[in-house]
């Protein structure tokens, strides 16, 4: 079959519905869970209220990040000019990758900042007192969950603006390895930083829920959240070196 | 060659916003369920619950309006 800019389009298009519907699922659910600590706060602690909203809109903020990654991918895919023949099939895969990697790389991050918000908003309804360490811890931990999101980010951009067109004179063996090299680098960061983002979230989460009930040891517990986040991202580091060699040392 | 890239634009679409509904559902149930909680326990801040029910909903709900969004334009801007 004669290769045309279609090829490209067929990629592109898939490539942006897959980005931003998978990123959407986990925003949408923790951006709810958020809400609905928060709700549930409010129950506890009327008085409060103005903090415990302003709160949950900074929360649900941040966990929106990976999605709004998603969408600007997404638009990029659709709008940024891409549909020209001479992409070959490099970029056939290279389009289709981007949208999977951020896709599915926005989907720990947005489970875990929306966890780690849900128990920081819990927390705050148990102590309001302690809302501005408890707000400040929450937003390092949510932080350390988004940086997933930024690594899948990162190679998505990639994958759009720095990989090679297809020169005219190789062979159908070498168009089919380059080009699943570059769909791998996609899938490898989309999938890597599942875990890392979901874990990240949770020792945050936890230790912001911890941090209410037991204000005084607030240190400590920063500390050991930092660490756990540190050995929970690793896997992600893995994945986002692996993805930066399939793209560039192939 | 047309019409294949014409069927995958719509095949996007369904994919974006089918998975893309899925999250927002799921959250704005949960608030909803933990302010019928909150509201049960103390019925006399049932409008201050229900607000912030609502502004965390419509919060939730902007994901599902990009994927709305995205789908919109595979089917018609493309």
């Amino acid at each position: 079959m004669e290769f045309s800019a279609d090829f490209i389009r067929i990629a592109a298009y898939i490539g942006a519905g897959l980005s931003v519907g998978m990123a959407s699922i986990s925003a949408g659910v923790g951006e709810g869970y958020t809400a609905g600590h928060a709700t549930y706060a409010l129950m506890r602690q009327p008085k409060a209220s103005d903090n415990l909203v302003r709160n949950m809109l900074v929360s649900q903020a941040v966990t929106e990040t990976g999605a709004i990654f998603a969408l600007v991918v997404s638009l990029l895919l659709i709008f940024g000019g891409f549909f020209t023949a001479e992409g070959g099939w490099y970029k056939v895969a290279s389009l289709l990758a981007a949208g999977i990697a951020i896709g599915f790389g926005s989907i720990g991050p947005g489970f875990g900042s929306g966890y780690t918000g849900g128990q920081s908003l819990k927390s705050i309804g148990r102590m309001p007192k302690h809302s501005n360490a408890i707000m400040n811890n929450m937003l390092i931990g949510q932080a350390l969950a988004q940086t997933d999101a930024i690594f899948a980010l990162v190679i998505s951009l990639l994958l759009l603006y720095s990989t090679p067109n297809q020169p005219s004179n190789v062979t159908a063996g070498t168009i089919i390895a380059i080009s699943m090299a570059f769909l791998g680098s996609g899938i490898v960061i989309g999938l890597g930083t599942f875990g890392p983002g979901i874990a990240i979230g949770y020792v945050a989460g936890r230790t912001n829920d911890m941090i209410g009930r037991n204000p005084r040891q607030r240190g400590l517990l920063t500390r050991t959240m930092f660490l756990g986040a540190a050995v929970s991202e690793s896997t992600a580091i893995y994945s986002l070196v692996i993805a930066l060699l399939l793209i560039f040392a192939i | 060659m047309e019409q294949i890239a014409r069927a995958s634009a719509l095949l996007g679409a369904g994919i974006c916003m089918g998975l893309g509904a899925l999250g927002p559902g799921v959250g704005e149930g949960f608030v909803a369920g933990k302010a019928c909680e909150g509201i049960a326990r103390s019925p006399e801040n049932a409008g201050l619950l229900t607000r912030t029910m609502l502004i965390g909903q419509a919060v939730s709900e902007s994901t599902g309006i990009y994927s709305l969004v995205i789908s919109l334009l595979l089917i018609f801007a493309t």
